[in-house]
C-alpha cells in the first residue's frame, strides 16, 4: 500500500461510523450520544441506573432551556440584516475579525469616559446617554474649534424685525393708505377720528384718494356666521354671493365665542375663475395676513442691496459690544439678510474671525445693549418690540420665524447656554440622513441640511413648479423669480392652495424628507431683570447717548435699549448617543459564551445537530420507508409469482460468501507439493474468527463497506 | 445685593465727583471746565487716567487728556485740533502705568459706557479693599433687613429660623458685599414642602449708580457645600414680579482614572483653595479652583491679591498706595491667554458635580388690587410706618420649587472592562472554534515540544556532522561503507558472503514441508466493536 492510503485507511480506521450509515433511529440516537461534542449526552447513554440516566436527562434538558430563550431573544434583538450576517460568517473570516474587536475593546477602555443609561429599550437598539462631561480638559485644546461652532449666536434682528420704517415708507404709502381706510370701513375708526359703529357708516365715503388697487385685487369681507356663502363687500358696500370654498384659518375652538361677523378675504385665480376665501377669528389677524400678502408682493420688486439699505446697519443697531473682557464692534458682526425680517446680524459668523472663550459665566460671554427703535416699526406687519435672539451653529441656516428668543427693551436679558449633542444611527435602526445627499430634494438655502431646510426646500420647489414663481421668505431656487403681481397675477390663489395642500402633507414633502443623524441643540435659561436700575439711568443714558454718536439724532431713552448677555453656564457638554444594544460580534461572543457555559459546544455542534437530527433522521426515515416499500412491492411480486426465489440467501454473510475453497497456505506460495503424503495437510483455517465484526449487527445492501482488495 | 449707596457714600464720595466730571467732560467737552471741577481730588484720577484716542487720522492717533486744561499730557504736545469729536472717532482709552509712570499703555474701549465702567470699578476696588471686610459687612444689607417675609413649605421661616438655615456668607466680593445662603434641608420631611416663598426688599434706590446697572435680584442654587459664585452662574429675578423657579436636580457621577482626569476631593490638584474657608475643604469646585489659581498668577506677578478673590494667608489686597502697579499688572494679566489656559490645565474637574436645571417664569406682583394692602403690611413691618414706603421697583416674589420630588443620577459605568472583554473573547473562540485557554495552552505546548525537537534534531545533526568529520580523519583510502557497517549491526539483512560456512549447505538438506499454522494465535476474542472493526480492516 502506498503511505498516503496507508494514512488515509488509518484515519478511517479511527474515525467513527458516520450517522447515515445507522440502520435505524435508535441507533442513530445511540450513535450520537455516544459521539457527539456535546457534553452529558454520553453520560446519558453510558449511565448505569434509571435514576442516574434521569438525572441526566433533566440537566442536559435544563441546560437546553437555559440557553433557548437566550438564543430566542437575542435574534430577536438584532434587525434581520445583521441576522443574516450571522450566519454568512464563515471560520475563515473569524480569523480577521477577532483582533479587530480586540482592539476595540482595549481603546474602548481606555477612552472610557463613557457612561450608558438605557432610556427605551426599542427593539433594535437603545438609547445611550453618553457623557462627555470633559468640563475644560477636552475643551482647552480644543477649545477654539469647539467654541468656533457652538458659540456663535446671531443677536438677529433688534428693530431690524422688518425694514426701517421711514425707508420703505414711499414703497408701502400707498397699502398704508388703503389699511388704514379698511380699518375704518371695518371697525370704524381712525386715528383722528374716534369710534364710530360700522353699521352707520358703510363705508362709501371712505374713498377721497385714487381707486383701490390692493383691495381690488384681494377683497377684504365681512362674512355673517351663519350665512356663509353671503359676504359684505365693504368696498361697495353690497352684500354679494360668494362661491368657491370658504377655509377657515380660525380653529373650531374659537367658534365657541359668538361672534356675528368674521373677516376674511378673497383670492381668485384669474384664468378658472375659482375663488377661496380665507376667513379669520380675529380681524387682526385678517389684516396682518393680508397685508403681509401685499407686502411680499411688493417687496419682492425691490433688489436686494436697496433692502439692505433700508434696514438697519450693524454700527445703528449695536450701541456697545463686550466679549470676554475684550471690546468688540460692528466689524465682529456679519450681516445676514432674511426677507420678512430685514437685516440680522451674525457674531462668530464663519466668514469673521472666530471669539471663543475658555470660561463659563456671564462675565465670559457676549455682553451687548442693542438699539431697538420703536417709531421705525411698520404698525401693520409687526406688533411687538423687541429683538430675536438665534443659538446655532455655523453652517445652520436660522429659521427666525419659526425659533428664537425674544429680547424686552429696557430690560436686561440674561441667557445661560447649555449644549447638547444627539447622534442618531442611521441605516438599518432609522431612517435619518447624515448631510442630506441621499434625499432627493434640492437644498436652497446655503446652509448643513436639516429637516426644516428640507420641508422649506421641498415647498418652494413645488411653488415654482406649480405657480410659476418662488415665495418671498425664503431663498430663490436656481433659475426661479420671486412672485409679485405684475408678472404671476395669481400667485396668492397658487401659494394659498399649495400651502393648504403642504398642511395637509398632500405634497410628499413631509415622506420624502428624513431626519438629519446628528444635531446641536442649546438649551436656554432666560432670566430679566430691570435695566437700567434707577438711579444708574441718568448717567447710563447720557454716555450711551454719546457712544452712539451721529447714528442717531436725538437723546436715548431707556425704551430703546435692550441689554443682552449670552454665556455658556459652563463648559460641559452633553452628548447623546445611540449605539446597537447587540452588535453582530457581541452576538457571536454572547451565543458562544452561552452555548459553552451550558453545553460546552461550539458551532460544531450545530451543525452536528443540524446534521443527525435533520439530515440523517430524515434520511434514516426514508429509507426505512424505502426498504418498506420495496419489501411489499416484493412480496406482492412473490404473491404474483411464488416460484421467484427468495433474494435473503446471502444475508448472514454478505462479504465472504464463499463459494469455492480459499487458496491454502501452500497453493498461495506456489509451492510445489509435498512429495511424500505423510505430510500432515493443513487443516481448514476456522474463517469464524476472521468473520467482519460490523458496526451493525445486520448491514443494509446500499450501505456496504466495498469489500477490502 | 449691591452695597447700600448711603452706607458707603462717604468712601466713594471723591470717586462719584470725579466720576460726574469725567462723564461731562466725554459728552461734552466744548463746555469750559467748571469751577467744581477743579476743586477735585486728583490723586486717583492721576493714577489711572481716562484720556480720548482721536483716530480722525488713522495714521496719526492723538491722545487727549479728559481734563486738558489742568494737565496737559496730550502725548502729540500739538493742541488739541477741534475738541468736539463723536464716538466713532475718538475712543475712551484707560492709560495704563507702570514703574512711575515710564512705561504706559492704552487699554481702548469702543464704548465710552464700558470704559467708565471699567474705571470706575478699578477705582472702587482700590478704594474698598483698604476697608476691612467686617466694616464692609455692615455697610450691606442684613439678612433681616433683605428678606422681607419667607415661607418655607407652610412653615414661616427667619433667620434665627429652625428649620431653615439662613447662614450668612461673607466674603469680599465687591458687588456683593454679602449674600445670603439659603440652606433647604434635605427634603426628607414627610410631607413634601410646596417649596421656598421669599418676599425680598432690593431696595433700588439705594444702589451705588455707577458699580452696576442693572437692578434685580441675583439667585443661585448649589450645593450646602459649594461656593455660590453668583456673578458668574447666578440668574436674575426682576423687581415687580413674582419669579416661580422650578427646580430639577441632576447629578452627575464621573469615573476617575484611568478614564478621566477628575478630582474627587481636589487633593490631587496642585492649587491651595482659597475658598476653603467658605465651602469645606474636601470639596472641590472646579471655579473655585481656577479663581485661586488667578489669584495665585496675581501675588506671583503683582506681589499683591485682587479683591474680587479671597486673600492667601499673609498677603495683602492691591491699592494703589502700596502697589502702584497693580492695574497695569492687572490687566495684562487678565488678557492674558496662557495664564488662563494654565489654570485651565491645572484644575481638573471634579467627579461629582450637580446640576439645577431651572424653569423659569414670571407675572407681575403686586396685582393691581392687591398692591394696595400688600405693600402697606410690608412697609410697616420694614419701617413701621403706615404710609406705603415701598415701591414696585424695589420688591420681588420668590417662588422657589422642586418640579419632582426624585432627582436624576448620571452615572458614568465603563463601556468595556477586563471581564468583559474575556468572557467575549471566550465567547466568541469557543463558539467558532470550540477552544478554550486550555486550547492555547495545547497549543503553546505544542510549539514548545516542536522548537524543542528542533533543537535536538539540530544538536544530533551537528553531533554527526562532528563524527563525519572525525572519520575523515583516517589515514589512507577511506574505509567502505560496508567495513563501517560491519562494525555495527547488519540493519539490512544483508547476506554475509563473508563467512559462507555459518550455515549448512541448503543444498544437501531437504525441504521441510510447511508446519501447520498456529491459527489459534490469530484468534481475537472480540471485545467489542471497536477493537474487532479494526480487526476487520486489518484483513
Amino acid at each position: 500500500m502506498a503511505p498516503g492510503e496507508k494514512i488515509k485507511a488509518k484515519i478511517k480506521k479511527n474515525l467513527p461510523v458516520r450517522g447515515p450509515q445507522a440502520p435505524t433511529i435508535k441507533e442513530l440516537m445511540r450513535w450520537y450520544c455516544l459521539k457527539t461534542n456535546t457534553h452529558g449526552c454520553r453520560r446519558i447513554v453510558v449511565s448505569r441506573g434509571r435514576l442516574r440516566r434521569l438525572l441526566w436527562i433533566v440537566c442536559e434538558l435544563m441546560a437546553d432551556s437555559e440557553v433557548a430563550p437566550w438564543v430566542v431573544s437575542c435574534f430577536s434583538h438584532l434587525s434581520p440584516v445583521s441576522f443574516f450576517c450571522v450566519l454568512g460568517l464563515s471560520r475563515q473570516q473569524l480569523h480577521l475579525f477577532l483582533p479587530s474587536t480586540d482592539s476595540r475593546r482595549i481603546r474602548g477602555q481606555g477612552q472610557g469616559q463613557v457612561c450608558q443609561v438605557e432610556l427605551e429599550p426599542a427593539p433594535g437598539y437603545t438609547l445611550t446617554y453618553q457623557w462627555l462631561v470633559d468640563g475644560r480638559h477636552l475643551q482647552s485644546p480644543l477649545q477654539k474649534c469647539w467654541f468656533r461652532q457652538t458659540h456663535q449666536h446671531t443677536p438677529r434682528a433688534s428693530r431690524q424685525w422688518w425694514q426701517r420704517y421711514s425707508a420703505v415708507k414711499p414703497l408701502l404709502a400707498d397699502l398704508e393708505q388703503e389699511t388704514r381706510a379698511a380699518l375704518k370701513t371695518l371697525y370704524g375708526f381712525s386715528e383722528i377720528e374716534s369710534r364710530k359703529r360700522r353699521e352707520a357708516e358703510p363705508g362709501s365715503s371712505a374713498w377721497e384718494g385714487p381707486q383701490p388697487k390692493f383691495l381690488h385685487l384681494i377683497p377684504l369681507m365681512v362674512f355673517n356666521e351663519g350665512e356663509t356663502s353671503k359676504a359684505t363687500d365693504f368696498l361697495t358696500g353690497q352684500k354679494r354671493k360668494v362661491s368657491g370654498s370658504i377655509i377657515h384659518k380660525a380653529a373650531d375652538v374659537m367658534h365657541v365665542q359668538e361672534s356675528k361677523e368674521v373677516v376674511g378675504f378673497q383670492l381668485c385665480s384669474n384664468g378658472t375663475s375659482q375663488c377661496a376665501v380665507y376667513t379669520f377669528s380675529s380681524g387682526v389677524n385678517a389684516i396682518q395676513e393680508w397685508y403681509k400678502l401685499h407686502y411680499m408682493n411688493i417687496m419682492a420688486q425691490v433688489p436686494l442691496e436697496k433692502k439692505i439699505n433700508m434696514s438697519y446697519s450693524a454700527e445703528e443697531l449695536l450701541v456697545t459690544c463686550f466679549f470676554d473682557g475684550v471690546s468688540c464692534d460692528a466689524r465682529n458682526f456679519t450681516l445676514f439678510h432674511h426677507p420678512m425680517y430685514g437685516n440680522c446680524y451674525t457674531f462668530n459668523d464663519k466668514e469673521n474671525e472666530i471669539h471663543s472663550t475658555s470660561m463659563g459665566g456671564s462675565e465670559y460671554g457676549l455682553q451687548v445693549i442693542l438699539y431697538i427703535n420703536e417709531e421705525e416699526y411698520n404698525p401693520f406687519l409687526v406688533s411687538s418690540t423687541g429683538a430675536k435672539v438665534i443659538v446655532h451653529r455655523q453652517d445652520e441656516y436660522p429659521f427666525i420665524e419659526d425659533v428664537g428668543t425674544e429680547i424686552e427693551t429696557a430690560m436686561a436679558t440674561s441667557i445661560g447656554m447649555h449644549l447638547t449633542e444627539s447622534f442618531k444611527l442611521g441605516e438599518p435602526y432609522s431612517q435619518c440622513t447624515e448631510d442630506g445627499s441621499d434625499v432627493p430634494i434640492e437644498n436652497i438655502y446655503n446652509a448643513a441640511y436639516s429637516l426644516q431646510i428640507c420641508l422649506h426646500s421641498c415647498f418652494q420647489t413645488k411653488m415654482v413648479e406649480r405657480c410659476g414663481c418662488a415665495q418671498y421668505s425664503q431663498p430663490l431656487p436656481p433659475a426661479a423669480n420671486y412672485c409679485n403681481y405684475q408678472q404671476h397675477p395669481n400667485w396668492m390663489y397658487c401659494y394659498y392652495e399649495l400651502h393648504q395642500a403642504f398642511v395637509q402633507e398632500k405634497l410628499g414633502c413631509q415622506s420624502v424628507c428624513r431626519e438629519a443623524c446628528s444635531f446641536k441643540e442649546w438649551t436656554l435659561t432666560t432670566s430679566l431683570a430691570q435695566w437700567p436700575s434707577v438711579v444708574s439711568e441718568k448717567w447710563l443714558l447720557r454716555v450711551l447717548t454719546w457712544d452712539q454718536g451721529q447714528q442717531i439724532k436725538k437723546k436715548l431713552n431707556k425704551t430703546d435699549l435692550a441689554k443682552l448677555l449670552i454665556f455658556y453656564k459652563d463648559l460641559n457638554q452633553r452628548s447623546i448617543m445611540e449605539s446597537p444594544a447587540n452588535s453582530v460580534e457581541m452576538l457571536l461572543s454572547n451565543f458562544g459564551g452561552q452555548l459553552g457555559l451550558w453545553m460546552s459546544c461550539s458551532i460544531v455542534c450545530i451543525i452536528e445537530i443540524i446534521e443527525v437530527f435533520f439530515i440523517d433522521s430524515l434520511s434514516i426515515i426514508a429509507r426505512q420507508q424505502w426498504q418498506r416499500a420495496k419489501k411489499w412491492w416484493s412480496q406482492r411480486q412473490a404473491l404474483a409469482c411464488p416460484e421467484a426465489p427468495s433474494s435473503l440467501q446471502g444475508q448472514d454473510n454478505p462479504v465472504l460468501d464463499i463459494d469455492d475453497d480459499l487458496p491454502t497456505f501452500t497453493s498461495a506460495l506456489r509451492l510445489p507439493p509435498a512429495p511424500e503424503a505423510q505430510v500432515p495437510g493443513t487443516p481448514p483455517p476456522r474463517y469464524n474468527t476472521l468473520r467482519l465484526e460490523r458496526a451493525f449487527s445486520n448491514q443494509l445492501t446500499d450501505t456496504q463497506v466495498p469489500a477490502e482488495s | 445685593s449691591p452695597p447700600r449707596y448711603s452706607k458707603v457714600k462717604h468712601l466713594l464720595k471723591d470717586l462719584d465727583q470725579l466720576m460726574e466730571a469725567v462723564l461731562e467732560r466725554i459728552v461734552a467737552p466744548e463746555q469750559p471746565l467748571s469751577n467744581a471741577t477743579r476743586t477735585l481730588n486728583f490723586t486717583l484720577w492721576n493714577h489711572t487716567p481716562l484720556v480720548l484716542i482721536d483716530e480722525r487720522n488713522p495714521h496719526h492717533p492723538v491722545v487727549l487728556d479728559l481734563f486738558a486744561d489742568n494737565h496737559n499730557v496730550s502725548a502729540s504736545g500739538s493742541p488739541a485740533p477741534g475738541r468736539a469729536c463723536n464716538a466713532q472717532q475718538c475712543k475712551v482709552a484707560m492709560r495704563l502705568c507702570c514703574r512711575n509712570g515710564t512705561v504706559c499703555t492704552f487699554r481702548k474701549f469702543i464704548s465710552a459706557t464700558q470704559a467708565v465702567t471699567e474705571w470706575y470699578t478699578l477705582q472702587a476696588t482700590n478704594i474698598f479693599s483698604q476697608v476691612p471686610t467686617q466694616e464692609l459687612v455692615k455697610m450691606g444689607y442684613s439678612g433681616e433687613q433683605l428678606i422681607l417675609a419667607c415661607l418655607f413649605g407652610a412653615e414661616p421661616c427667619s433667620y434665627s429660623g429652625a428649620r431653615v438655615h439662613l447662614g450668612q456668607v461673607i466674603h469680599p466680593p465687591l458687588r456683593f458685599v454679602h449674600l445670603w445662603s439659603l440652606g433647604l434641608p434635605a427634603a426628607a420631611s414627610a410631607p413634601p414642602p410646596t417649596g421656598l416663598k421669599l418676599i425680598l426688599d432690593l431696595g433700588q434706590e439705594d444702589y451705588v449708580p455707577f458699580l452696576t446697572s442693572t437692578a434685580g435680584a441675583r439667585l443661585l442654587l448649589h450645593e450646602q457645600r459649594s461656593y455660590p459664585f453668583v456673578k458668574e452662574e447666578g440668574i436674575y429675578a426682576m423687581s415687580g414680579t413674582e419669579t416661580s423657579i422650578g427646580v430639577l436636580v441632576d447629578k452627575l457621577e464621573r469615573k476617575g482614572k484611568p478614564y478621566s482626569q477628575c478630582t474627587v476631593n481636589g487633593s490631587d490638584v496642585p492649587i491651595r483653595n482659597l475658598y476653603s474657608d467658605y465651602n469645606t475643604t474636601l470639596y472641590y469646585q472646579c471655579e473655585a479652583c481656577i479663581r485661586s489659581c488667578f489669584q495665585d498668577h496675581m501675588i506671583q506677578n503683582c506681589s499683591c491679591g485682587h479683591y474680587l478673590y479671597p486673600l492667601p494667608r499673609g498677603q495683602k489686597f492691591c491699592n494703589n498706595q502700596e502697589f502702584p502697579d497693580w492695574v497695569y499688572c492687572y490687566s495684562q494679566l487678565r488678557q492674558s491667554l496662557g495664564q488662563r489656559e494654565t489654570c485651565i490645565r491645572m484644575c481638573k474637574e471634579s467627579c461629582n458635580d450637580t446640576q439645577y436645571k431651572m424653569t423659569i417664569s414670571m407675572a407681575d406682583w403686586p396685582s393691581e388690587a392687591s398692591e394696595d394692602w400688600i405693600f402697606h403690611v410690608l412697609s410697616q413691618e420694614r419701617d413701621q410706618s403706615t404710609n406705603i414706603t415701598l415701591s414696585r421697583k424695589g420688591i420681588v416674589k420668590l417662588n422657589i420649587y422642586f418640579q419632582e420630588f426624585n432627582y436624576r443620577t448620571i452615572e458614568e459605568s465603563a463601556a468595556n472592562n477586563i471581564v468583559w472583554l474575556l468572557s467575549n473573547l471566550g465567547g466568541q473562540f469557543g463558539f467558532w472554534m470550540g477552544g478554550s485557554v486550555l486550547c492555547l495552552i495545547e497549543f503553546a505546548e505544542i510549539v514548545i515540544d516542536f522548537l524543542w525537537i528542533t533543537v535536538i534534531r539540530l544538536v544530533a545533526f551537528c553531533k554527526s556532522l562532528r563524527q563525519r568529520r572525525a572519520q575523515a580523519r583516517y589515514a589512507g583510502p577511506p574505509p567502505t561503507v560496508a567495513e563501517l557497517v560491519e562494525a555495527h549491526t547488519n540493519f539490512a539483512f544483508q547476506p554475509d558472503t563473508a563467512n559462507p560456512g555459518a550455515y549448512p549447505d541448503e543444498q544437501t538438506l531437504p525441504i521441510p514441508g510447511t508446519p501447520p499454522p498456529n491459527y489459534d494465535s490469530l484468534r481475537l476474542q472480540p471485545l467489542d466493536v471497536i477493537e474487532s472493526d479494526s480487526e476487520g480492516d486489518a484483513i
